[in-house]
């Protein structure tokens, strides 16, 4: 059946006085899911260079830091040994499994010689983590 | 009789601010990727046993690289690891030892680390006795 009447158009006005309140729960929304720089990264670190380094696609789960006085930080807690850091990815290792949940950033002064960051390479390994090296590309 | 003037708070322009700090949030959470290389260092037992003849052994002896105990350059180490055609072997042929003498700085360390993980090698620490 054909209508004979004409439909009457409405305007349907958008409700905006809310949009406001929408934006301000999003803000929230991302300033607590964001991560939060645990890394310290105003410490005095001068990062090697290298030609293979790349932006990894993964989320890492502790961040290691040497600075340039050899002193070690782990997720922005400074820490005595390479043993504290062990235990630390340990505890944080202990509930995920995948590949893809042990990624550990180290951050090391490029000066720092073998004595101060091969223990913690080996604290890393030890633990079950994956090292993943910040560098900087080579010039 | 003095005229009161409305001390309304301007609301309109709330939402707007409000979406420009999200963009801003967003935009920023991204530029702070940081580069860097992968190294899965095996875990697990020490292993004590003699290395065997056939798996290669980086020697970093301060600035200078040994690749089996021969003197190389950075580029000479490259071509040396591609040559091995690592991501095709498998289990412990992939193994590459890392050995460093006192004193090695980062700097030598990481790139001889970010060429072997370039090259799909897998690095083995070797300690000192």
């Amino acid at each position: 059946m054909k209508r004979s009447k004409k439909k009457k158009r409405k305007t349907i006005p958008i409700p905006v006085a809310s949009m406001g309140d929408i934006a301000f729960l999003l803000i929230i929304f991302f300033l607590v899911c964001s991560e939060s720089i645990k890394d310290k990264s105003n410490l005095p670190v001068e990062l090697p260079t290298s030609e293979y380094v790349k932006k990894p696609d993964i989320s890492v789960i502790a961040y290691v830091v040497i600075d340039e006085n050899g002193e070690l930080y782990f997720d922005g807690q400074r820490v005595d040994s390479a043993k504290d850091i062990e235990w630390g990815v340990r505890a944080l290792l202990t509930n995920s499994v995948s590949d893809d949940q042990r990624h550990v950033q180290l951050k090391c002064d490029k000066s720092q010689s073998k004595e101060v960051f091969q223990p913690v390479l080996q604290a890393i390994a030890e633990a079950g983590g994956i090292i993943e090296a910040v560098g900087e590309t080579e010039q | 009789m003095k005229n009161r003037r409305s001390s309304d708070i301007p609301v309109d322009s709330f939402s707007d601010i409000a979406f420009l700090l999200i963009i801003y949030f967003m935009v920023a959470t991204t530029l702070v990727k940081v580069k860097s290389v992968t190294a899965d260092l095996p875990a697990g037992e020490k292993s004590t046993q003699a290395k065997s003849e056939k798996t290669p052994i980086i020697n970093l002896r301060g600035g200078e690289i040994f690749f089996s105990d021969k003197p190389v350059k950075m580029d000479e180490l490259n071509e040396r690891l591609a040559a091995l055609d690592l991501p095709n072997q498998d289990g412990e042929k992939r193994v590459i030892m890392l050995e460093a003498a006192k004193g090695t700085p980062y700097q030598n360390y990481f790139q001889v680390l970010a060429s072997i993980s370039a090259n799909g090698g897998v690095v083995a620490i070797v300690e000192d006795e």
